[in-house]
C-alpha cells in the first residue's frame, strides 16, 4: 500500500479544558488512495471534524493538543512541517469544505473576493488572470460570474455551499476534506451538491475524505468507509464490506436507525443510550455499554482492530464468531 | 438611500418638537418663579408682577408653549436669557463648540486607547494582558466620573500644581476634563471590543480563512477585526452622545464654560429659555450623530446597506397603497 495518498497512523488528539482532558481522537489510523473517496461516518462528537482539521493543522492550540501519531500526505509528514510550509499547503494541496455554509463565508466581503484571495495566494497569476479564474470557478459550480461582486447574504444556503466548494477547489487540491458538506442543505440541494463534488473530483483526480453521518451519502459517493465511535475506528473497509457484510454491532446499529421503505416494522431501532463521556479514559470496548452483544470480556481489556477479510477491519471480539 | 436619509431628517424634526414640548412642560410644572428668583429680596410684589408680565410668564400654558414653539422652530429664536440678557443662540454658539470638542476629544482618546486594549485582551485571553484590562475596566466603570475628576484635581492641581483647576485659558486646562471623562470611556470601550472580538475569534469564516492558507496576521486584520468592530462602530453614536451629555458633570467640576455649566446654572435660576435651548440643542445633536453613525454603519456593512436600499422602494410601495 505504498501509493496511499493520505496516511494517518495512531493519531491521538486531546482537548484540555480547565480541569479535564477530552480524548477526542484515540489512535485513529486511516489511509486513502489517490483519486478515491473515504467516508468517515459517526455520531456527533465522535471526532470526525477533529481528524479533518488536524490534517489541515487548523485546530486551535490551546485548547486542542496533538499528542501522538503521524499524518502523511503524499509522502510528506504534515506534523513536522514548519508553519510557513503549512501555509503553502492549506487551500492549495489540501482544501476543506466546511459544515455550515451559512457561517463559513465572511459576511463583509464579496464572495468573488473571498475566492480570489485563495487563488492569488497559491498561484502566480496576474490580477486579471486570477479574476478570470475566480469567475471560471463560480461558473463551474453553477453560479453566474456576474454575481461575484455580491455578498454572502445575497445567496441561498445551497448557493453559499457551492461557493464554499468553489473556494475549496479553486487551486485544484489533491486532497479534499469535505466536512459534512450536505448536512445543512435540504435533500434536493444535497443531491445536486454531491453530484457536483463527485464530478469535480473526477475532473481534477482529487482524493476526498468525506465526513458525514448520513449513510445514504456514503453509499452514493464513497469507495472506502470508516466508522468512528468515541474517537476510535470501529470498522473500516470497502463500501461493499460495510454495507453487505456488516460486522460491528455499532455499524449495525447505525443501519437500524435508518428508516427503510421495504420494511413493515412500525418503529426504528435506534442505538440506545449516549456516547461515552469523552473526558474519561476508555476501558475495554468503548461501545460496550450500548452494545446488545456485550459481555464481561468486552468490558475488561481493550480490543484491537482485527482483519476479517483483506481490507475489512473490525474492532469487536464477537464479530468473527457471529459469521462462523 | 436618499429617501431613507430624508425620512430620517423628517423624523428628526418631529423628535425635536416632541423634546421641545416635553422640556417646556417639565420646566412649567417645576415649582419656582424666575421673576421672584431674579428680584429676590429687593423687589416688591408689584415689581415682580410687572417683570412676570414683561417676560410673558403670566400667559396661560398653551399660549406660552405656542409662542416658544413658534419662535424656536419658525424664527429659530430661542429667546434671551433672563439672567444674562443675551440671546441663547448666541451664547450656545460660543459654548457648544467647546463642549463638542471636549466630548470629541474624550471619545477619540477613549476609543483610540480602549478599542486596541480590548482587542489585545481578547487575543491573549486569560493571560496577563487580559486580566489587567478586565481589572482596569472594572474599576473605572464602577467609580463615578466626578470622583475621578475631584481626585485628579487634588493630585495634579492642588498637590503637584502641574495643571490649573479650572477655566479654558490654555491647552493645559483641557487635560483634566478630557482625561477624567476618557478613563471610564476607555474602560467601556475595552470591555465592549474585548467581547466583540471574542465572539468572532472562533467564527467559522475565520477558520475558513485559515484553511485557505492566509497568514495569521492577515486573518486577523482582513477577516476577524472588520467583523468584530461592526457592533463597536454601531455603538459609537451612543458613545458620542454619552460623552457630550456626560460632560455636564465634568464641566461643573472643572468650571468649564460649556453647555453643561450653562445649563446647570440656568436650572437653578429657572432661566427657562436657556434650559430649553440647551436641552433642545443636545437632543438635535444626539439625533444627528445617530443618523450619521447609522449611515456609516450602512456603508460598511453590506447587509445593512441592502436594507436601506430596499427601504426606499418598500416605503414608496406602502405609501402608494395607503393613498
Amino acid at each position: 500500500m505504498a501509493e496511499n495518498f493520505l496516511e494517518i497512523k495512531d493519531l491521538v488528539i486531546e482537548y484540555t479544558s480547565d480541569e479535564s482532558v477530552v480524548h477526542a481522537v484515540n489512535g485513529v489510523s486511516l489511509s486513502l488512495k489517490k483519486g478515491q473517496t473515504l467516508g468517515l461516518v459517526g455520531e456527533t462528537g465522535a471526532g470526525k471534524t477533529t481528524i479533518a482539521k488536524s490534517i489541515m493543522r487548523i485546530l486551535p492550540d490551546p485548547p486542542s493538543r496533538f499528542v501522538g501519531g503521524t499524518i502523511t500526505v503524499d509522502g510528506t509528514d504534515i506534523m513536522s512541517l514548519h508553519e510557513r510550509e503549512m501555509l503553502k499547503i492549506r487551500g492549495n494541496k489540501i482544501a476543506m469544505i466546511f459544515q455550515d455554509p451559512m457561517t463559513a463565508l465572511n459576511p463583509l466581503m464579496p464572495v468573488g473576493k473571498q475566492i480570489l484571495e485563495v487563488v492569488q495566494l497559491h498561484n502566480d497569476f496576474s490580477y486579471k488572470e486570477a479574476v478570470q479564474h475566480t469567475c471560471n470557478m463560480l461558473e463551474m459550480v453553477g453560479i453566474p460570474a456576474v454575481r461575484s461582486v455580491e455578498y454572502p447574504h445575497q445567496f441561498s444556503g445551497g448557493m453559499k455551499q457551492r461557493i464554499v466548494i468553489a473556494m475549496a477547489l479553486a487551486c485544484n487540491p489533491e486532497l479534499l476534506l469535505a466536512d459534512e458538506p450536505t448536512t445543512a442543505l435540504d435533500v434536493t440541494v444535497q443531491a445536486q451538491v454531491l453530484e457536483m463534488i463527485k464530478d469535480l473530483q473526477k475532473k481534477l483526480d482529487t482524493s476526498m475524505l468525506l465526513i458525514t453521518h448520513d449513510l445514504g451519502v456514503v453509499a452514493e459517493t464513497c469507495d472506502e468507509v470508516a466508522v468512528i465511535y468515541a474517537g476510535q475506528i470501529m470498522e473500516c473497509g470497502s463500501k461493499e464490506d460495510l454495507f453487505l457484510r456488516t460486522a460491528h454491532p455499532y455499524t449495525l446499529g447505525l443501519f437500524g436507525s435508518l428508516p427503510k421503505l421495504d420494511d413493515d416494522s412500525k418503529r426504528l431501532s435506534p442505538i440506545k443510550g449516549l456516547p461515552p463521556d469523552p473526558t474519561k479514559e476508555i476501558v475495554g470496548c468503548a461501545f460496550a455499554p450500548r452494545c446488545p452483544r456485550a459481555d464481561e470480556a468486552c468490558r475488561k481489556c481493550s480490543i484491537e482492530l482485527t482483519e476479517l477479510s483483506p481490507g475489512h477491519l473490525v474492532r469487536c471480539i464477537h464479530s468473527g464468531k457471529e459469521e462462523s | 438611500m436618499w429617501k431613507y436619509v430624508l425620512k430620517r431628517l423628517f423624523w428628526l424634526i418631529i423628535i425635536s418638537i416632541c423634546v421641545a414640548i416635553l422640556i417646556f412642560s417639565i420646566m412649567w410644572f417645576v415649582p419656582g418663579d424666575p421673576a421672584q428668583i431674579m428680584l429676590a429680596g429687593t423687589g416688591t410684589q408689584a415689581e415682580i408682577d410687572a417683570l412676570r408680565d414683561r417676560l410673558g410668564l403670566s400667559d396661560p400654558y398653551l399660549v406660552q408653549l405656542g409662542r416658544f414653539l413658534y419662535n424656536a422652530f419658525i424664527r429659530f429664536d430661542l429667546g434671551d436669557s433672563y439672567v444674562y440678557k443675551v440671546p441663547v443662540i448666541v451664547e450656545l454658539g460660543h459654548r457648544f463648540p467647546r463642549t463638542l470638542i471636549l466630548g470629541l476629544l474624550t471619545m477619540i482618546i477613549s476609543s483610540g486607547i480602549g478599542i486596541p486594549l480590548g482587542i489585545n485582551a481578547a487575543m491573549n485571553r486569560n493571560k496577563f494582558q487580559d486580566q489587567g484590562v478586565l481589572v482596569f475596566s472594572m474599576i473605572f466603570i464602577s467609580v463615578p466620573q466626578f470622583w475621578i475628576a475631584l481626585e485628579m484635581m487634588i493630585l495634579f492641581a492642588v498637590k503637584l500644581r502641574w495643571l490649573p483647576t479650572s477655566g479654558i485659558d490654555s491647552w493645559k486646562c483641557w487635560i483634566m476634563p478630557v482625561l477624567s471623562g476618557a478613563l471610564s470611556g476607555i474602560a467601556m470601550n475595552a470591555r465592549q471590543s474585548r467581547s466583540a472580538v471574542l465572539e468572532t475569534i472562533r467564527a467559522d469564516f475565520v477558520t475558513t480563512a485559515r484553511a485557505k492558507g492566509v497568514r495569521e496576521q492577515k486573518v486577523i486584520y482582513k477577516h476577524m477585526l472588520p467583523n468584530a468592530l461592526m457592533p463597536i462602530i454601531n455603538g459609537l453614536g451612543n458613545t458620542v452622545c454619552t460623552m457630550v451629555s456626560g460632560s455636564v458633570i465634568i464641566e461643573t467640576v472643572f468650571a468649564f464654560p460649556g453647555v453643561g455649566t450653562y445649563m446647570m446654572s440656568a436650572i437653578g435660576g429657572r432661566d427657562y429659555p436657556v434650559v430649553r435651548g440647551c436641552v433642545l440643542m443636545l437632543a438635535i445633536f444626539a439625533a444627528v450623530v445617530n443618523l450619521i453613525v447609522d449611515l456609516i454603519y450602512g456603508y460598511l456593512d453590506p447587509r445593512i446597506k441592502a436594507q436601506y436600499v430596499n427601504y426606499g422602494s418598500r416605503g414608496a410601495g406602502r405609501k402608494g397603497a395607503s393613498a
